[in-house]
Order: C-alpha cells, then sequence, then structure tokens
C-alpha cells in the first residue's frame, strides 16, 4: 500500500503550527508520531492534503508538576510516560495505560496526543485519563481553550477538536490523600494487540473510608469510551469490600453497549465489563489505603 | 566429547553476520537498471463470470509499458500435482475467489503500475458464492470447476485391517469431532521477485521461494520456454513454511511482462496479498472414533475428514491424504480407516504448511486419547508409551520407523517437567498436558513422478587449495540448511568448516526439490556427503600416486592429511606448494602436510577438483493408492509437555512452560535444531490461542494484516525446555533426520491436555480464546 500524496509541513513553534492550521482548516491534519494516522493514510480512510507535523515543537514535549497538577505535553511519548517517575508515582494507572499501548517500537513514536486524537474507543490512554478527570487544552489562532476529557470525543475518529486547532497539553489533578486508580485491558495476547475491553476505576476515600469520588470508564464497549453511572452511584457513599464492587461490577455491566464483531461476542465483552470493574476496584482500593 | 569434528556441533550459522547487520540482500533489496515496477489486478468479488477486460485506458496511460491478461498470457493449466493442474495464470472466463489474477501491469514506477491496474475496466456476472464445505457439498450446489463435480477437489478412501471387526473387540470406543481454523503462515518476508529476459532470450528470476526448482519447471511450462533458458535465483529468503513451496501468479506475470519489455520487472505482495495468495493451512473438520482393550491397547481408528480447500488445489491431494496417512503412527495400531474429502470453496487456496496435513489430526486424536486414558484411569503417559512403535516398526500404511527414539523423547519431558508430581496435583486453573507427534523426514516421491535425484550437489575447490565451495540447488530459507551443508562438507572432507563456502539457491547449480516435506537435512545431507566424498577421494587419489601410498593409508581430519601407518616423506611436494605461493603470506607451518597443499597438488596434477554428489530414495513400502504421501526414508518424532495457566474469569490462557523433546536422528547442528523446536512451539502456540483468517459473507479476509491476525508475540512464548533426543537413523547423512516440521505436532494437543486438566472441559474448537474457554466454563458452570 503506497501513502497518497499530500503536502508535509514541519512547524518549529506553536503559533506558526496555529498559522498552518488555519490556513487549510479541514484539508489539514496534525501528525505526532504517526502511528495511527499513517496507516489510516496507507489504508485510503484519510487523505489530508496537508500533513502538519507538531514533532519540532518543544513546547509540546513536556512534562510538568505543577500547583498540583501533572502536565504532559500533547507530544511527549508513551515510551517516556512508561519511564516519567511524575507520572507513576502520582497517577499510576496512566503508566499502566501506556505500558499497555503496543510493542516497545509503536510506543517509542506514539504520543499521547495522538492516542487522543485519534479517538479509538479502544485506546489505552483514554480510560485512565478520564478516570483521573484530566482536562485538554487546544490552541488554535484564536487562543486557547479547556476541556473536560469527558466531553472530548464524540464518535469513533471524531473530537470535539476543530480542524483549526490541535491538543497542546493534558492536565491531570494529582489525586488527593485516600484516592487511588487501576486500569486493565483484557486482549488475546500480551503485547501489540487491539482490546476487547479495557476498564479503568478511580475511586477517593474521605477520612472515615467512605468512597466520596467514584469514576468508573469503560473502553470498547461503546462508540466512544463510556462513563459507567450506574456503577459510580453504587459505590458513591459506601464503604469499599469486595460484595460492593461485585455490584459495582454487574451495575457496569448495565453501563455499556457492546458489539459483536470479529474480536468477541457482545455477550462476551459484557461479561468482562464486570470481571474488569470489579479488578480495577481492587487496585484502585489497594492503592488508596496505601496513599492514606 | 563428541567424534566429529564439525557436525554435531553449535557451529554459529554462516548467514547470521549479514542479517544482523542487515546486509543480507533479500529479493526486495535488489535492482536493475531500467527496472520496471510491476503490479496486478486480482478480482474483488468472490465468485463471477468475466464478462469482459478492457485494458485500453491502462495502457494510455503515460508510463506504462506492458498490461497482460489471460489473452497474452495463454491459458496453459498449472498448479502443484500434475493430477490437478487448475490454475492458469490469469482468469479468462470465471474468478474463483476474491484476489483471483486477472490482469499484469508493467510501469516506470509503482505508483504508476497500481493506477493502471486501476484504469483496467472489468465487467463482472457476479455468481452464488461457497464459503464453507457445507455450502460447495450440498446438493445443486454451483461448480466452481466443471472438471471436478460436486466440488469435490479429492477424496481418498483408505483402509488397513478390518475397522469394523476390530471395533467388536474393543471395550472402549470413543467419537470425537474436532476444528481448526484456516491459518496464514505470517512469515516475515513477504513474496517478491524480480524477472529478467536478457536479450539473448535468457531469462533469470530472483524470488522469494522454497523451492527454485519447481519454479523453473512451472514458469518453463507456461510461458513455453525450454528448461535451459530459465534459471530460478533464490536469494535470502525471510521464512516460508510451506507456502511458498509451489510457483505462484506473481512469479509467472513478473516473468511475462519482462519477455514483452524487454526489462527487468520488480513485484511484491503487500502483507494483504500474503494473505489472498494464502496457500497456508487449511481448515479441518476431524470426526475420529477410537477403540482400546481394557487393558490399554489401542486397536482401532476410523477418521473422516473434510477440508476447505480454497478455490484451487494447491497441494490439496497431498494434504488431504497426509490427514489420514499420518496417524499411522506412533502407535502400534493395526487397523485404520481413513474417509477424506477435500471441497473447493470461494476462497483463497489452502496449501501445505508446517506439519502438512498432520496437525489439525494430530490434535483432535491426541486429545481423544488423553480423554481415554482417564477413562482407563491410566496416566496419559504410560498409555502411550505402552502403545508406542519402536525402531524397526511398520505400521498399518507401511511407514517404517527406521529409528525411533520416541521413548527417550517421553521419559525425557517427564523427568525435565517433573511431571510425576504435578499430574493431578496442580490446583483449578493450572493445568499440564502432554501430546506425541512424528513427521516425515522428506517426502518419498517428488510432485511430478520422476526418476529425477531429489538433490544434486557439486563441490569445487579453490584452485589454491584452500577453500571448497559447494554448488547446490537448495534452499536456504532462514531454518539454517546452509550451514548444515556446509558442516557436512566440512566433517566429511575433514577441513575446518571456515574453509568451506556454499552457494545454494540457484537452479544453474543443479536439481534440488527445494525446502519442504522437511527433506533437506536429510537428502540434500547425503548429495553434499557423496560430493565430500568424492573430493576427498581425488585428493587422496592424487597423493597416493605422487607419495606411492595406498589412498587406505591416508585420511584428512581438520585440515591435515593423516597417515596411518609410515609418514612418507613428502617435501618435494612442499616445495613445488612453496614455489607456487612465492610471496603469497599463507605458507603453511608445522610438520605435517597440509589439506591445502594436497589440494593445490591435485589441482596441479589434474585440472579444477569437483566432486558430485546425488541423492534417491531408496524404493519406500507402500502399493495402495496415495501410498506416495507419508512415506519417507526416515521420521522425526517428538514429545512434549505443556504447563498452563488458565484465568477462570476471563478465560485467558497463558502457557506458563514448555518442556519438548525431539529425535532428529543425529543432530548435524544443535543450535538449529532447538531453534527449529522453538519455532514450532511459537507457531503451535499461535494456532492453539489466537490464530484465523477471518472472512465477512462476502468472502474478503476481514484481518489480512498483522495487527488482526495475532501471531504470537515474543510476550506470549514460554520458557522452553528444548531437549535434542539422538539416534542413529541408518537412511541418514550421520545419522540425521527432521525437526522443521515434526516439531510442531505435538504442540497443540499439549497445550489442549492441559487446558483441559486446568478447566475440567474439553475444547473441541481451535483457537482456544479467551472468549471460547469463557463460554465453556460458563455452560460447565450452569451444568
Ligand atoms: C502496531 C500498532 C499497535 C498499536 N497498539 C495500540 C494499543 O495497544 N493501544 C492504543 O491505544 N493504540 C495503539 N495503537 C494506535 C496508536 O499507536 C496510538 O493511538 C498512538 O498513541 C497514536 O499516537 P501518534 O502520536 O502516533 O498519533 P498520530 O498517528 O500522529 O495521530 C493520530 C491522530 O491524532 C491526531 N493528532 C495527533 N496529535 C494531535 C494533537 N496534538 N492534537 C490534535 N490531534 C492530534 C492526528 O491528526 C491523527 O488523526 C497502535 C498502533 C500500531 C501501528
Amino acid at each position: 500500500m503506497l501513502l497518497p500524496k499530500f503536502k508535509f509541513h514541519e512547524p518549529k513553534t506553536e503559533q506558526e503550527a496555529c498559522q498552518i492550521l488555519t490556513e487549510y482548516g479541514d484539508k489539514a491534519r496534525p501528525i505526532a508520531g504517526g502511528t495511527d494516522l499513517v496507516v489510516n493514510m496507507k489504508k485510503k480512510l484519510m487523505s489530508p492534503e496537508h500533513v502538519v507535523s507538531l514533532s519540532r515543537i518543544a513546547s509540546l514535549k513536556g512534562l510538568q508538576k505543577e500547583n498540583g497538577f501533572v502536565k504532559i505535553g500533547a507530544c511527549f511519548t508513551v515510551a517516556d510516560m512508561i519511564e516519567a517517575k511524575d507520572i507513576r508515582e502520582n497517577v499510576n494507572a496512566l503508566s499502566a495505560g501506556a505500558a499497555a499501548l503496543g510493542s516497545p517500537l509503536v510506543r517509542n513514536l506514539a504520543t499521547i496526543g495522538g492516542n487522543l486524537g485519534s479517538a479509538r474507543p479502544a485506546a489505552d490512554l483514554p480510560p485512565p485519563l478520564m478516570a483521573y478527570g484530566a482536562t485538554l487544552i487546544l490552541k488554535s489562532g484564536k487562543g486557547k481553550r479547556n476541556i473536560a476529557i469527558d466531553d472530548f470525543f464524540k464518535s469513533p475518529g471524531t473530537t470535539e477538536c476543530r480542524p483549526d486547532e490541535f491538543i497542546a497539553e493534558i492536565q491531570v489533578l494529582t489525586p488527593p490523600a485516600g484516592a487511588g486508580a487501576g486500569y486493565i485491558n483484557l486482549g488475546a495476547r500480551k503485547a501489540q494487540d487491539c482490546n476487547i475491553v479495557n476498564v479503568a476505576s478511580f475511586i477517593c476515600l474521605n477520612k472515615s473510608g467512605v468512597i466520596d469520588t467514584a469514576r468508573v470508564i469503560l473502553g470498547c464497549v461503546g462508540p466512544v469510551h463510556l462513563r459507567a453511572p450506574a456503577a459510580e452511584k453504587i459505590l458513591m457513599g459506601e464503604k469499599p469490600d469486595k460484595v460492593l464492587f461485585r455490584q459495582a461490577a454487574d451495575a457496569a455491566k448495565t453501563d455499556c453497549l457492546p458489539i459483536t464483531d470479529f474480536r468477541g461476542t457482545g455477550e462476551y465483552k459484557r461479561a468482562m465489563v464486570g470481571v474488569l470493574t470489579q479488578r480495577t476496584l481492587e487496585i484502585a482500593l489497594d492503592e488508596a489505603k496505601k496513599n492514606n | 566429547m563428541s567424534e566429529y569434528d564439525v557436525i554435531n556441533s553449535r557451529a554459529a550459522r554462516l548467514d547470521a553476520p549479514d542479517k544482523v547487520t542487515g546486509r543480507a540482500v533479500f529479493v526486495d533489496d535488489m535492482s536493475m537498471p531500467g527496472m520496471l515496477y510491476g503490479a496486478m489486478l486480482q478480482s474483488p468479488v468472490a465468485h463471477a463470470k468475466i464478462l469482459n477486460v478492457d485494458i485500453s485506458e491502462a495502457l494510455k496511460l503515460p508510463g506504462v509499458k506492458s498490461v497482460v491478461t489471460a489473452k497474452e498470457a495463454g491459458l496453459i493449466n498449472y498448479g502443484v500435482s500434475p493430477a490437478r493442474y487448475d490454475e492458469t495464470l490469469f482468469c479468462s472466463d470465471r474468478v474463483r475467489y476474491v484476489g483471483d489474477e486477472i490482469a499484469a501491469v508493467a510501469a516506470v514506477d509503482l505508483e504508476t503500475a497500481m493506477e493502471a491496474v486501476s484504469l483496467i475496466k472489468v465487467t463482472y456476472e457476479e455468481l452464488p458464492i461457497l464459503l464453507t464445505v457445507e455450502e460447495a457439498m450440498a446438493e445443486g450446489a454451483p461448480q466452481l470447476h466443471d472438471k471436478y463435480p460436486g466440488n469435490i477437489c479429492a477424496e481418498v478412501h483408505q483402509e488397513f485391517g478390518d475397522v469394523a471387526t476390530a471395533f467388536k473387540e474393543c471395550d472402549i470406543i470413543k467419537t470425537t469431532t474436532f476444528t481448526n481454523k484456516r491459518q496464514d503462515a505470517a512469515f516475515i518476508e513477504p513474496q517478491g521477485v524480480l524477472a529478467n529476459y536478457d536479450l539473448s532470450g535468457h531469462l533469470t528470476l530472483y524470488s522469494s521461494t522454497q523451492v527454485p526448482h519447481y519454479v523453473q519447471r512451472i514458469v518453463s511450462m507456461v510461458l513455453g520456454l525450454p528448461m535451459g533458458k530459465v534459471r530460478v535465483v533464490k536469494p535470502y529468503v525471510g521464512g516460508g513454511f510451506g507456502i511458498k513451496a509451489a510457483t505462484n501468479p506473481m512469479e509467472l506475470a513478473a516473468c511475462l511482462l519482462s519477455m514483452k519489455t524487454r526489462k527487468p520487472v520488480k513485484m511484491n505482495y503487500s502483507r494483504e496479498q500474503v494473505f489472498l495468495f494464502s496457500r497456508a493451512r487449511h481448515q479441518f473438520v476431524h470426526k475420529m472414533t477410537t477403540g482400546v482393550k481394557k487393558d490399554g491397547t489401542i486397536v482401532a481408528l476410523e477418521h473422516e475428514c473434510y477440508l476447505d480447500g480454497g478455490a484451487y488445489s494447491s497441494f490439496g491431494i497431498a494434504t488431504v491424504y497426509y490427514a489420514g496417512s499420518l496417524l499411522g503412527g506412533p502407535y502400534k495400531l493395526q487397523n485404520m480407516k481413513y474417509d477424506g474429502y477435500r471441497a473447493y470453496t470461494n476462497k483463497p487456496a489452502c496449501g501445505a504448511h508446517r506439519g502438512h496435513g498432520g496437525v489439525a489430526a494430530r490434535a483432535c486424536w491426541e486429545q481423544q486419547l488423553d480423554m481415554i486414558a482417564e477413562e482407563l484411569n491410566m496416566d496419559p503417559l504410560d498409555f502411550r508409551l505402552m502403545n508406542m512403535m519402536e525402531t524397526g516398526d511398520v505400521s498399518c500404511n507401511d511407514l517404517s520407523m527406521s529409528s525411533f527414539g520416541m521413548r527417550e523423547c517421553i521419559e525425557a519431558i517427564k523427568e525435565g517437567s517433573d511431571w510425576k508430581s504435578k499430574k493431578g496435583k496442580l490446583p483449578k486453573g493450572k493445568g499440564i498436558g502432554m501430546a506425541c507427534g512424528f513427521f516425515v523426514s522428506g517426502a518419498g516421491y517428488p510432485i511430478y513422478r520422476s526418476d529425477t535425484p531429489h538433490s544434486t550437489m557439486v563441490i569445487k575447490l579453490t584452485e589454491d587449495g584452500g577453500s571448497a565451495i559447494l554448488y547446490s540447488g537448495s534452499a536456504e530459507i532462514g531454518q539454517g540448511s546452509d550451514t548444515a551443508f556446509a558442516m557436512i562438507a566440512a566433517e566429511t572432507i575433514g577441513i575446518p568448516l571456515e574453509n568451506v563456502r556454499i552457494e545454494s539457491g540457484d537452479t544453474d547449480f543443479g536439481v534440488d526439490l527445494g525446502a519442504y516435506s522437511s527433506r533437506q537435512t536429510l537428502m540434500t545431507g547425503h548429495a553434499t556427503k557423496e560430493a565430500a566424498e568424492d573430493v576427498k577421494q581425488q585428493v587422496l587419489d592424487v597423493l597416493s600416486k605422487e607419495l606411492n601410498v595406498a589412498v587406505e593409508e591416508m585420511d584428512i581430519k581438520q585440515g591435515r592429511i593423516i597417515f596411518k601407518n609410515e609418514t612418507p616423506d613428502y617435501s618435494v611436494l612442499k616445495t613445488a606448494y612453496i614455489k607456487e605461493h612465492r610471496g603469497w603470506t599463507d605458507q603453511p607451518e608445522g610438520a605435517y602436510l597440509t589439506f591445502n597443499e594436497a589440494a593445490r597438488i591435485a589441482f596441479l596434477v589434474k585440472g579444477p577438483i569437483v566432486g558430485t554428489g546425488k541423492y534417491s530414495p531408496p524404493i519406500l513400502g507402500g502399493r495402495f493408492k496415495g501410498a506416495a504421501v507419508g512415506t519417507s526414508p526416515a521420521y522425526g518424532c517428538s514429545a512434549m509437555i505443556a504447563e498452563v495457566s488458565v484465568d477462570m474469569d476471563t478465560g485467558h490462557v497463558t502457557v506458563d512452560k514448555v518442556t519438548d523433546a525431539h529425535d532428529c536422528g543425529k543432530a548435524i547442528n544443535r543450535t538449529s535444531v532447538e531453534a527449529q523446536m522453538q519455532g514450532s512451539i511459537s507457531m503451535g502456540l499461535g494456532e492453539a490461542l489466537f490464530e484465523e483468517v477471518k472472512f465477512d459473507d462476502k468472502g474478503h479476509i476481514i484481518n489480512s494484516d498483522l495487527a488482526e491476525y495475532k501471531i504470537p508475540t515474543i510476550l506470549d512464548m514460554p520458557p522452553v525446555d528444548a531437549i535434542v533426543v539422538e539416534t542413529n537413523e541408518p537412511n541418514g547423512p550421520f545419522g540425521a533426520k527432521e525437526v522443521g516440521e515434526g516439531g510442531i505436532m505435538p504442540v497443540i494437543p499439549a497445550i489442549l491436555n492441559a487446558v483441559y486438566d486446568a478447566i475440567g472441559e474439553r475444547i473441541y474448537e481451535l483457537p482456544m480464546s479467551s472468549e471460547r474457554i469463557y463460554m465453556a466454563l460458563n455452560k460447565k458452570n450452569k451444568k
């Protein structure tokens, strides 16, 4: 398969990137690692006339812990995410998501911004980021805006990001004491797999050991990653234990809309939503107890 | 300490430095001045009449040099077995699967060639499609080939002994049905070619193939060229596993385009085209009934098998025979009945794939034997040992086990895995299982009926006497055959391995049937040994005359001439050599006569020292119809134990450890033997757990890439204890026989039996995906 023809742009600054994206609008597409876009272009699913690389823009590659936030540049690579102490120590479920993505070769190129920009319902980074309640900073010639990650994905392959905009940064609030999160992905093999189901859970315990925040995110079982409201409702205001988690897991199964496809039946995916919800909650609880 | 100087060691592979540094030349690395690029038009529909092919727009595109269709190519039938030549280079009136070839284009670059392909207009009249064996064999089904009514490509009916009577003596009769899924071999290098028809009318085809000789024959036949004008050269090849063991349409199309344009033409399959060409493992449905006596004696096997063949025969006739014949062993079985059917369907053709024909059958039977052992309350290992054939035994279908280290294999894995303390004692979710297998060490007959030697070898000594060069048509495809032959030659002549070089994979060097049916180590190995003995004899003959010493009193070892009795005065020869090599830095030192000196003198006396060897198998057993498929000069055998963990909530299977033993006769290169065992395990594990080529209801493959067709990654591979069991195979060179394919035989059933041990449920359908295991557990819980 050959790539379709396109013009390649390599802006060195965010401002330059904004200009190019404004000029070409929906004829342009940003590229970061290219591990998703190039595949789609070769399959002729996308053929942007202008491909705008964000990889030369130094300000998009940073990682800082600042004002209670972990701030990750959109072009930070997935391989670097696994290594980053600030991510591992503060938002470990995101490290787990990064470690589950592709293979070492893919991770060396793949970026966090590209993972969100691709908007694949099976992607590995959205569930932990949604579990932590991350915020995305979008930039364009018109300025910048913040958007909650829950509002970002619209359908497979489409997001809130306008054609003239790009994701500049991902901000994750450092979880407070008593919080913990877990992420698990289920695939056929141990690496380089498209997930069958993936789930992330986040809970925060108050001083008396009661869950006062709960977020459960389900991947591969809807057009976008889903929050599991029924499961979250069961968890809120309760003391965590195995029985509660089982009830939440059963509720999560009703929170999703899995389809039958060549990767698995809807029935199996729904059942796995239950198993993974239970298991990620257990990981979250272990971590929450440690962080108290 | 080995009694050998070169073989039976862990000598480093000759191709390793080139491969690890990226210097090895594969066909896609090659280019030639003025080279054109080719592309092919393949059918987008699974079954249709071709009403019209219009190439006029394609021809008008600037940069297009030639467009060929059935009109230009003609309609000469070809295929694998002459009994079933059911393909033509291009379809003329009908397409039978998504991917069937209709036309090819040569242009100045690939973009232009592909654009031209998109400009060819084909008018189709779509026909009903057949995607399963049931549909194909149903009454009134549309016929895919006029010559093969009922869509039956081949059927086999054999009975050895008397099964019906034998069943009457049995205490346990067990029937099971089992199915695997269509596979892709997923070799790392997609097929590619570079064809060059030169201005004097000679055609050279560089191709990623396992079988230069067969490709040469088919190219000559289809394109109407004398064989002497066709040369096929195999550069380094990145794996084949059977799929590259026959001619593909791209090879023929590139040659035709080069003949038309008088320019070199390069073509490649994309990964999607690798899947479309297919020719990999069939989907088999096996129904087996085994009868056993109370004491555990296996008495009879009744076996029915259906193969989903795809649109053409490819290797299919051999496949349907192998699926039956390879159950003749390794157990002493007197009564065996087999009915096999291969059906045509509107899918890519299936063919030969590592463990040809026998893998799914072995999985089905070894699982069933495990079930029987359980019913008999016998350790499955002891049950197998008690029924095992031994060296010298001949199976009911005339397979002769001239060496058979199966008992040693079973003992080795039993010990190595600590079976006794694990079998039946593991917690829920953990399991251990074993299985056995055996395989031919080279097909006893070529694909076409012929008395042609299966292998020839030419060894030439360099004029300076320093090196031996092997010239062979054999195919190094990554398995290490070049190194094995160089080692055999070095051992036989008596010189160090570093003084041997091999040029192989070129039809100009001789006949070799190539890399399939696990034949080269035994067959090409024999030819190599014979050629090396010839060379050695010639050198010693000259020495004998020059020194007046009988040949029998001399030998060559480690590059030196050995005088068994009195050492003669050879100073004249040394002086002659020094004179010849005046000013050179390679003057031999030490108080002995070197092979270099002796070979140089031999050249001065005789001219070129060229030794030749050939191999034809001995007359093999079996006079019944189909006996040619399964008979071999020797059989390798193996036994394996798998240990698994099953996640009881998700159904996910992890293979934790494998203990594997294989009897390869004498190991020529121990590292290569272990590597074949490891590779077999990886391939079998993928087929057991993940792999399946999937189609939509229009016959399109929906996972024709290595993201969605899931072969194991290195993280899915368990630690493997690969135990090499050595016997002395009388029909093998230095006692050597196969390991390449036999290694895969026990893998799937060992995992099946281990999963059963872990979950208490039998799985009768591959792959054992998490979902399939989960559903089985669910059904069990509901019971
Ligand atoms: C073999 C293989 C295995 C894979 N395995 C996994 C896996 O296990 N899990 C998983 O989640 N993914 C997987 N992927 C998909 C892909 O690697 C990831 O989604 C990766 O994170 C994409 O990042 P990238 O930088 O390469 O994105 P790109 O390909 O550069 O871009 C992806 C999309 O996002 C857009 N984009 C990129 N950057 C931005 C930005 N800053 N702002 C706005 N839009 C942007 C692009 O326009 C494009 O549409 C795999 C891919 C391959 C090839």
